[in-house]
């Protein structure tokens, strides 16, 4: 979603991903990344490489536009001055990672308006959590720190990855991430730090929100050829429970310095293998939210459509028929 | 010269005026932020909202400095009938027609305040003007670009951008509607008035409005929207107020 | 139905979850330009991305706030993607300089050596 949570490993058989691309230059794409190159938009790549890096950049992208919802709920309602600049600044950074990641994605030969149209109709997907609500501005706040703290984990790796205008746009992303991460722990220490009413609604929300936050990472991937492939191409940067251990190793501690408590009786660091135990979150739930079932489903995709259509006249005047489109540089 | 009560008293009033007017029609401006009409435009026109809000933290601070209370108590605890902004910023941001004209009427009123402040006797007001300066040109230029296109692309966006024109013209006057202390102002040399705003403002807008093909009503023939100043709002102001207050008053005592 | 969300915004808009399609046309989102930021005088212009906009001039309004929102500009470049003409990274072994182009750099013009077994004829 961010990044590589969802990518699918459908199991398929190296055989059947690669059978009908030219070795030659596959030897050649392979050897390319191996050698830590990047590769650019007009580069040969394969056609697998093509379609699951266009669904990955694309599913990111949504989940950018759609993120700047549920914190978009509490934009009139921040409470003074401090708050409410940075939480327009950071929702306002928000829309422009979808921009710089419809962008990228773009490259590969997708037309932000396809993109825009698989997301309205409910085709494509976007990471989960933006299906729940933020009853609470201290759900916000728990968004803005924990929620983009997972989307960095995963965005850095990613930053690592094969595709050149992907790394790019993650490098100008993970950089506007930090005041994110910042402007959310700030946000939270304040309620954890402050009156019984405010300690309490941070500690609710944090309840509510810390299985969509276990599910952000993805369900633990199975091991196959498929995704073999997809690391060795540099396309899936490390395993959604690794990805998932590196969050939790982050934020837990500092989550618990602050005298807040986590909805999992059985999270704790097993200090001997250095891993963190958990109970493992219902992923009936999470593919049902995926799936288009979460809480807010419906409503996300329908501030998107009416988003599109009270933007449409505006568009429609200031289209250039002259125009020639060909897809961004880089 | 020295400053008398009156003229305390005049440049308070100034000041609630253009920090109330910028506090509000930067939240109503807010509202686009993720909504607007594509990603591009959506990033300009909130980080003129958040500009908005900027200047209206920095006018509220100006307040402080002449004895008012914090920003914050100041912008987030009054009532409707306490506020002294215009009508016209204080209405819901509807389509993006009524938003961008009201983005244009208001702001070219802003840069023009602004640049007659920028040599105001009272030296804080002058540096304040002279820091948003860029801001509001980059907020003058972007309407006047949209205002423009619009205007050149074909009937539909044509017709409801001239609509929102005419409609909206009284309450654009309204921004214009004098204070208690103008000519005390004047006087100071603090400000030049909102007579002198007003002239300076059709002088600017109207042609350049028609430049672009449209046409603009007749001041003559206008009804000013007037009250704003004084405390007379419409119905939309004091469920916004509630809004912005929502939090805060979930427990007052707090620090957020 | 109308919508009733958690959100302020939305519920103002009064929105029918069946009313609009939103669905985009073909470059309902227009062309693409490339956007050039000079950061101080005396640099050059960088490329930092691109963006979707109408024209030119709206063009220059986008990039200066999603490119440049942040830390020091003083000039703009938008460029239509359409117009700029590019090389092919499978021509990229055009750029390969071999080992004979060593005259072209300095690092090539060891005259010291020559200098000192000059001297050292001359006063052996
Ligand atoms: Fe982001
Ligand atoms: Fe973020
Ligand atoms: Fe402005």
């Amino acid at each position: 979603m961010y990044g590589n949570a969802y990518i699918e490993t459908d199991g398929s058989k190296v055989h059947s991903i690669i059978a009908d691309e030219d070795p030659i230059k596959l030897a050649l794409f392979e050897a390319r990344i191996a050698a830590g190159d990047k590769i650019e938009p007009k580069d040969w790549m394969p056609k697998e490489y093509r379609k699951q890096l266009i669904r990955m950049i694309e599913q990111h992208g949504h989940s950018e536009i759609i993120g700047s919802l549920p914190e978009g709920t509490w934009i009139t309602r921040a409470p003074g001055f401090r708050r409410k600049l940075a939480l327009m600044a950071k929702v306002q950074d928000e829309v422009g990672h979808a921009q710089l990641l419809y962008s990228a994605a773009e490259t590969l030969g997708k037309s932000r308006e396809d993109m825009t149209n698989d997301l309205i109709n409910g085709k494509s997907k976007y990471s989960n959590v933006f299906n729940y609500p933020a009853p609470t501005w201290a759900d916000s706040a728990i968004i803005a720190w924990l929620i983009d703290a997972g989307a960095i984990v995963n965005q850095l790796a990613n930053s690592k990855g094969s595709y050149g205008p992907y790394c790019r746009a993650l490098e100008r992303i993970c950089a506007e991430e930090s005041f994110h991460l910042k402007y959310g722990h700030d946000n939270v220490v304040f309620l954890a730090t402050g009156t019984p009413i405010q300690r309490q609604m941070v500690q609710n929300a944090l309840h509510r929100w810390w299985e969509p936050i276990m599910h952000f990472f993805g369900p633990p991937d199975k091991s196959s050829q498929h995704s073999e492939i997809l690391m060795r191409w540099k396309l899936k940067m490390g395993s959604n429970d690794s990805m998932r251990q590196t969050f939790l190793a982050m934020y837990v501690p500092k989550i618990w310095d602050l005298g807040l408590t986590l909805p999992d009786p059985n999270l704790r660091k097993n200090e001997e293998s250095g891993f963190w135990e958990y109970t493992e979150p219902n992923w009936e739930v999470f593919k049902q939210v995926i799936n288009g079932n979460g809480p807010c489903n419906k409503e996300r995709l329908a501030v998107r459509r009416m988003a599109e259509e009270k933007g449409r006249w505006v568009r429609k005047a200031l289209m250039n028929q002259g125009a020639m489109y060909v897809s961004p540089l880089s | 010269m020295e400053f008398t009560q009156k003229h305390v008293l005049g440049l308070k009033e100034l000041l609630y005026k253009m920090a109330d007017d910028q506090l509000i029609l930067g939240h109503r401006n807010s509202e686009w932020t993720g909504l607007g009409p594509m990603l591009e435009e959506d990033i300009s026109f909130s980080s003129m909202a958040q500009d908005k809000i900027g200047q209206s933290l920095a006018l509220f601070e100006l307040l402080q400095e002449l004895g008012e209370s914090d920003p914050d108590t100041v912008a987030f605890t009054r009532n409707d009938n306490q506020f002294h902004c215009s009508q016209f910023v204080e209405l819901p941001i509807g389509g993006y027609d009524f938003s961008l004209v009201r983005h244009f009427f208001f702001d070219h009123a802003e840069a023009i305040r602004f640049e007659m402040l920028a040599d105001t006797v009272f030296e804080p007001l002058a540096m304040v003007a002279k820091k948003f300066k860029g801001e509001i040109k980059y907020h003058t230029m972007h309407a006047d670009i949209f205002m423009k296109k619009l205007a050149e692309g074909g009937p539909e966006s044509y017709g409801l951008i001239q609509q929102a024109i005419n409609d909206n013209f009284g309450l654009a006057l309204g921004i214009f509607e004098p204070g208690e202390y103008e000519s005390e102002l004047i006087e100071a040399g603090i400000f030049g008035g909102e007579n002198a705003l007003q002239s300076r403002w059709l002088a600017k807008v109207v042609p350049l409005l028609e430049s672009f093909g449209y046409t603009v009503p007749k001041v003559e023939n206008t009804a000013p929207a007037l009250g704003g100043r004084k405390g007379i709002h419409t119905h939309h102001l004091q469920p916004l107020l509630d809004e912005m207050t929502e939090v805060f008053s979930i427990d007052p005592g707090a620090d957020w | 139905m109308i919508i009733q969300s958690l959100d302020p915004r939305i519920s103002r808009a009064r929105l029918d979850d069946q009313s609009c399609d939103g669905q985009l046309s073909e470059h309902e989102h227009f062309e693409t330009f490339e956007v050039f930021q000079q950061v101080k005088r005396g640099t050059h212009h960088q490329h930092v991305g691109s963006l979707h906009a109408p024209n030119p001039e709206m063009a220059i309004l986008f990039a200066k706030e999603q490119y440049c929102r942040r830390g020091k500009s003083v000039n703009l470049w938008v460029v239509k993607t359409s117009d700029v003409f590019v090389t092919d990274y499978e021509d990229a072994d055009i750029f390969e300089t071999t080992e004979d182009k060593k005259y072209r750099d300095p690092e090539a013009y060891k005259v010291m050596d020559r200098i000192n077994a000059y001297k050292a004829r001359l006063n052996p």
